[in-house]
């Protein structure tokens, strides 16, 4: 059974790479705009993994991962960010709320598959 | 809007844009300039917010992703695209306030194939893929360009320039950190 993925991103360009790069790899792909967006949709979904951007309106990258940590249901899930931020600052700050790992845009779409591969394993 | 004397033009601070630069500004002083051949400049604007940007950018990859709408949304004109709408949000424009104005996309010389038509292709879908209204364009030909952009004011010239851009039409290696993972 494939496994699946919620990307959050306020962009549907991106999410429309996202889509294209994950599903050649055999994943699942389920989308959500921004956080609140995301918190909707995880409310009836069952992703084995988030990959979130971090600058969205409404609710911000680290608000999501916040929330979800907050959350019994979802404290264990795998959140990575896929952002085109680099700062240690802003690393430390999605580490710190309980984010799982940290890549920076443009993604590479081996690279991805790797470490999410490595993540669910 | 009253028009500028030319003393308040020369007072201004000119920034230019270099191809793969994406800068933004709400400062009234300055002024963004760029030169266009087959690249392309997407100037964007939130009038409410007094925030401008501008990117400068060639599709360098093109290998295509999946598919033909991933093919146009080349990972290189996408993460100028984003790094310029970020730039902006930062600075406290909205997503949802922005407005487009697309340059440049010239044919510069033979055997470049259809580079500036895909530039310009590439711009137009990402922005409509993004919902950004598009108020104006002054793209494709043959000559140069060049932009002068204004953020804080939202108010942009194009001229046809003689002199042709420095282009590295070299299809680019990627950049050593591309898609760095790192595993908490």
């Amino acid at each position: 059974m494939s496994r699946r993925i919620l990307t959050v991103d306020d962009s549907p360009s991106m999410r429309m790479l996202l889509r294209a790069a994950l599903t050649e790899q055999g994943f699942t792909v389920f989308e959500a705009e921004d956080g609140v967006d995301a918190l909707e949709k995880l409310e009836s979904l069952t992703p084995d993994l988030v990959i979130t951007d971090i600058n969205m309106p409404r609710m911000d990258g680290f608000g999501l991962i916040e929330a979800l940590r907050s959350g019994a249901l979802c404290a264990g899930l795998p959140i990575l960010v896929l952002t085109t931020e680099a700062s240690d600052e802003k690393k430390a700050r999605a580490r710190n709320a309980g984010a799982t790992g940290w890549i920076v845009k443009p993604f590479d779409r081996e690279k991805l598959g790797a470490a999410i591969r490595r993540v669910l394993h | 809007m009253t028009a500028m004397t030319p003393i308040e033009l020369s007072q201004m601070r000119r920034l230019t844009v270099a191809q793969g630069d994406s800068l933004a500004s709400s400062d009234a002083s300055v002024i963004f300039t760029t030169v266009l051949g087959s690249c392309v400049a997407v100037c964007l604007y939130d009038g409410a917010a007094g925030v401008g940007g501008m990117n400068h950018f060639l599709l360098a990859d093109p290998a295509p992703i999946a598919g033909e709408d991933a093919h146009l949304l080349n990972r290189y004109g996408l993460h100028s695209m984003e790094l310029l709408i970020n730039a902006m949000l930062k600075r406290g424009a909205a997503r949802f306030g922005l407005k487009a104005r697309i340059y440049g996309g010239a044919t510069m010389r033979e055997g470049l194939g259809d580079i500036g038509r895909r530039n310009i292709e590439f711009a137009r879908k990402f922005l409509a893929n993004e919902k950004i209204p598009v108020l104006g364009e002054n793209v494709g030909g043959t000559s140069a360009r060049r932009i002068e952009f204004r953020p804080a004011a939202g108010l942009s010239r194009c001229k046809v320039v003689s002199s042709k851009p420095v282009e590295n039409i070299i299809v680019k290696a990627p950049p050593a950190s591309l898609g760095d993972v790192e595993l908490f």
